[in-house]
């Protein structure tokens, strides 16, 4: 009886499992396939695909833009909310109902509807914003924000904020030290998790880079779509390096949040 | 000249007063401790002395020199939490040694006096632990070694004991009083029970609402209670009616109010003598009695009064039962007249 119940339950997680690899199994042997028309099995494997791909200096470079593009709107989002929240935290503990209003509020429009509204803004501005990369680093804020003030304020709650400065101001530090030496390394974990939860949301956004930049400063969501039209092979191949990409940092991600786990 | 002296000190959160005109002094090696209900504002009197919370008038002395606006930093005054407040991401040894690096030290300097603090509070062994491998008592005395390492010159103690179970609790009561004596430090403790204020302190200051409503030593505040709070909160005293204790003792007294101890009330026995101060017999019913393990709690209806008496539970044979119609004597020493 037990038996035969796990077996229900393992059968039900594999075809699952499974299930969801067929796409990205299929993908994959399509971009190693030299060519996959009429028959069951490809025609024979090639790595041509991922040497064209990988050699191929515009696809490394909106890699390289796409990098930058996120790396920049992170570390702008971690210099920002982290000084934020503890303000919030230590000195206006009431304020966090407000915040957790204010980063709902990316969710509450549509990317395809705040983009319009952002290149009304500023499209006639006296220097020249939309078209550059700025003006996205600043939009991935916004889409960061929430990500990144939820996982870092539950590590907040989960420290007692206010007894460890006072016990550390009693020790002779200022704020700032206490806040470097004692609150920082406390929020790593929340500070890393939702830093790579971020970075792999950002490095598939398309509809802001698309509507606000376009083809000016090509990104790597925006490389795909302009590469639709070539081989399939070459597509497969192209998301199956993004699709290593993302699973090499999230595992990265949870290999560093668990080493915090002394 | 007192070591610790303060004048008039007042706090408020917005409309709120907290505390106003609080005046105390205190010597130097003095356990003192603050004592009163949860809401009384001894906490936050223990945050203003430490520089957490902002005077909003006052002044406050420490070996003469005004420290009122110093910042906490600078105080040199300890403090343990009831929370522990370690440092979740520090070792045992870094924990203890921070105050220490604050003040620019390095750890190989201090290796000795760091050993000395972890065999002080018998910690010796556990440097590398984290605070969350530690239990309650453990964690407690790390946040005592981190305090002292720095020698500040006053330790506050807020709540240190009311996280610990009762064991425990007494263990670490009697380490921090070894501990204070040996270094003679001025200590201020700040506790909601009784009990463990009795046990600890030189002296104890009452407070209620925001104001001290009594200090003095521990046998001071149980006997001669200043009024009716403070009878009701330090024991089980009986509180009747001045009017009452006028008719039963043959007293003169004008306060609205006299407290007895339930342990200066004695059950009549047949057969045995007593002195001459311990007369006014009453008889009693006995409603409910309450075994306290050393001692039996008695509830005796007298005339319209209901009175508790303490006996010592010297023999099983002795346990009255409900609805025994006694006798009761009273030390008439012991009968004190409060205000309300």
């Amino acid at each position: 009886m037990e038996n035969s119940k796990q077996f229900v339950h393992k059968g039900v997680v594999y075809s699952i499992t499974t299930l969801l690899l067929i796409p990205i199994l299929a993908t994959f042997i399509y971009s190693l396939s030299s060519s996959w028309g009429a028959t069951i099995l490809p025609d024979g494997f090639t790595f041509k695909w991922y040497s064209s791909l990988l050699t191929d200096p515009r696809f490394l470079d909106a890699f390289g833009r796409s990098l930058f593009i996120c790396i920049a709107s992170l570390l702008l989002a971690t210099l920002l909310v982290l000084p934020m929240i503890f303000v919030v935290f230590y000195y206006y503990p009431k304020l966090d109902k407000v915040m957790n209003l204010l980063i709902l509020l990316p969710f509450a429009v549509p990317p395809v509807v705040s983009s319009v509204g952002l290149l009304q803004l500023y499209a006639n501005s006296s220097f020249q914003l939309v078209g550059t990369p700025w003006i996205l680093i600043g939009t991935y804020f916004t889409i960061a924000l929430p990500f990144m003030y939820r996982a870092i304020a539950n590590s907040f709650t989960a420290i007692n904020l206010k007894d460890l400065i006072d016990a550390a101001h009693l020790l002779g530090a200022t704020t700032t030290k206490a806040f470097l030496l004692i609150i920082l390394p406390n929020l790593k974990k929340g500070l890393l998790a939702s830093l790579f939860l971020s970075f792999s949301f950002l490095l598939g956004e398309f509809v802001f880079a698309n509507i606000l930049v376009g083809t000016r400063y090509e990104t790597l969501q925006i490389y795909l779509y302009n590469m639709r039209q070539t081989s399939g092979h070459f597509t497969s191949a192209l998301v199956m390096t993004y699709f290593a990409f993302i699973f090499l940092s999230t595992w990265l991600a949870s290999r560093l949040t668990r080493g915090n786990n002394q | 000249m007192s070591y610790v002296k303060i004048n008039s000190l007042s706090k408020r959160f917005g409309d709120v007063t907290v505390f106003e005109d609080i005046e105390f002094n205190i010597e130097k090696g003095e356990f003192v401790t603050l004592l009163g209900p949860s809401g009384c504002g001894k906490s936050t009197l223990l945050r203003t002395l430490a520089g957490l919370d902002k005077a909003n008038a006052g002044q406050i002395c420490v070996d003469g020199v005004d420290i009122t606006n110093v910042s906490p930093q600078h105080r040199e005054i300890g403090m343990v939490f009831q929370s522990y407040a370690l440092f979740p991401n520090m070792t045992v040894e870094d924990n203890v040694f921070f105050g220490l690096k604050m003040k620019g030290s390095s750890k190989k300097e201090a290796k000795v006096n760091l050993q000395k603090m972890l065999t002080l509070v018998e910690l010796n062994g556990k440097e590398k632990f984290y605070p969350h491998e530690l239990s309650g008592g453990q964690r407690q005395r790390v946040a005592l070694a981190r305090a002292l390492i720095v020698k500040p010159r006053i330790l506050l103690l807020d709540e240190p004991l009311s996280a610990l179970d009762a064991k425990i609790r007494k263990n670490l009561r009697q380490q921090i009083l070894d501990i204070q004596k040996e270094l003679n430090l001025t200590t201020i403790f700040v506790t909601h029970d009784q009990e463990e204020a009795m046990l600890m302190s030189d002296r104890i200051f009452l407070m209620n609402k925001g104001e001290i409503i009594q200090q003095g030593n521990p046998v001071e505040i149980y006997t001669k209670p200043a009024n009716e709070f403070v009878a009701s909160f330090m024991g089980n005293y009986n509180l009747i009616s001045g009017e009452t204790a006028k008719h039963w003792f043959n007293i003169n007294t004008t306060s609205p109010k006299v407290a007895i101890r339930p342990e200066s009330i004695y059950i009549k026995e047949a057969g045995r003598h007593y002195a001459d101060h311990i007369s006014s017999p009453k008889s009693a019913k006995i409603i409910s009695h309450q075994l306290l393990g050393n001692i039996i709690r008695y509830n005796l209806k007298v005339e319209n009064e209901v009175l508790t008496v303490d006996l010592l539970n010297r023999s099983s044979e002795r346990l009255m039962p409900k609805g025994s119609e006694i006798e009761l004597l009273f030390n008439l020493n012991e009968i004190q007249p409060v205000g309300t």
